[in-house]
């Protein structure tokens, strides 16, 4: 199997079977990454559009410091910000808000149903850093990945992943215990 | 081992920031709890949302980026152009090249000295054919 790496020269160089390859490793979780950042799917769609254009377009994108899938999320987060910039943040945080549970069909599944929604819930109140890093880390990036993608020291990472779960925890109290 | 305080720990233990001695305690659990090992593997799909089936990106999003990259990406006679001209050449091939430019730097003076001195001895040599007398034939 080929790497990112090689995938992406392949399609520089005009295969579009290997964009296809590419597109489904990445573009199932970067679109669920860039739904915790936007309010609609439709500009999520836009936003995966303008990632994956920009990443193979650019003249610097190199892979000696950071591997493909890391140019992607850096370049996706990026585009993202702007455009919850560009339409106020307000507006962001109001269609991030968690969708209410479906109506289960079985008292196991309700109850799987309502822990799932409360964690929702409890990540959609967490901070604007501690978001990142549990979007981030959900996507399959690695704590080296996602220190590159945010741009911050390793260090900062590991500790914003404590306090993210920790954060997590409080607000969740004791929703998991039966 | 009580299984809420298992539950509890559970997203700890998978963003990894559970303690060595605190994953070792939740993992001998689940191998022994179908209980907390369906709660775990739910809570798992639910943050990595692999539980979200069919709420990836719309079949025309897709077709339309695939659409994008071939027009972008086609490949044009200029296009194989410009990427020939800006291949990366191998070190080993500069330098062959540059040795082949020093050798006929050195050896161009003494070949030109050379080519001129046969020259003019043709020169010399040559057999003044406009005349139609002996005389032309003064070098025999």
């Amino acid at each position: 199997m080929d790497s990112d790496e090689i995938l992406y020269a392949r399609v520089k160089q005009g295969d579009v079977s290997a964009f296809d390859e590419l597109y489904a490793r990445h573009a199932p979780r970067l679109f669920a990454f860039l739904r915790s950042q936007v309010p609609s799917a439709a500009d999520a769609e836009d936003i995966l559009h303008e990632a994956l254009l920009s990443t193979l377009e650019s003249r610097e994108v190199t892979f000696d410091r950071a591997c493909f899938r890391t140019w992607l999320y850096r370049i996706a987060r990026n585009a993202a910000l702007n455009r919850a910039r560009s339409r106020g943040r307000g507006d962001a945080a109001l269609g991030n808000l968690p969708e209410e549970p479906p109506a289960p069909a079985a008292d196991e599944q309700l109850a799987h149903a309502q822990r799932m929604h409360a964690l929702d819930v409890a990540v959609s109140r967490l901070p604007g850093a501690l978001a990142d890093v549990y979007h981030l880390r959900s996507s399959g990036l690695s704590y080296e990945e996602i220190a590159e993608v945010l741009n911050i020291p390793l260090g900062t990472i590991k500790s914003r992943m404590h306090q993210m779960v920790g954060a997590l925890r409080q607000e969740l109290g004791t929703w998991t215990a039966q | 081992m009580d299984c809420a305080v298992i539950q509890g720990d559970l997203l700890a233990y998978h963003f990894a920031v559970a303690a060595a001695e605190e994953r070792a305690r939740i993992e001998a659990h689940l191998l022994e709890c179908t209980t907390c090992l369906r709660a775990y593997l739910a809570l798992k799909a639910h943050v990595e949302r692999t539980d979200e089936a069919g709420k990836g990106p719309s079949e025309e999003s897709r077709l339309r980026l695939r659409a994008a990259v071939e027009e972008r990406f086609r490949p044009t006679p200029g296009r194989r152009l410009r990427r020939w001209l800006a291949r990366p050449i191998p070190r080993y091939q500069s330098l062959a090249v540059a040795a082949a430019v020093i050798l006929v730097a050195a050896l161009a003076p003494a070949v030109s000295r050379q080519l001129g001195q046969r020259a003019t001895a043709d020169a010399t040599g040559r057999v003044d054919t406009s005349r139609t007398t002996a005389e032309s034939l003064s070098i025999y």
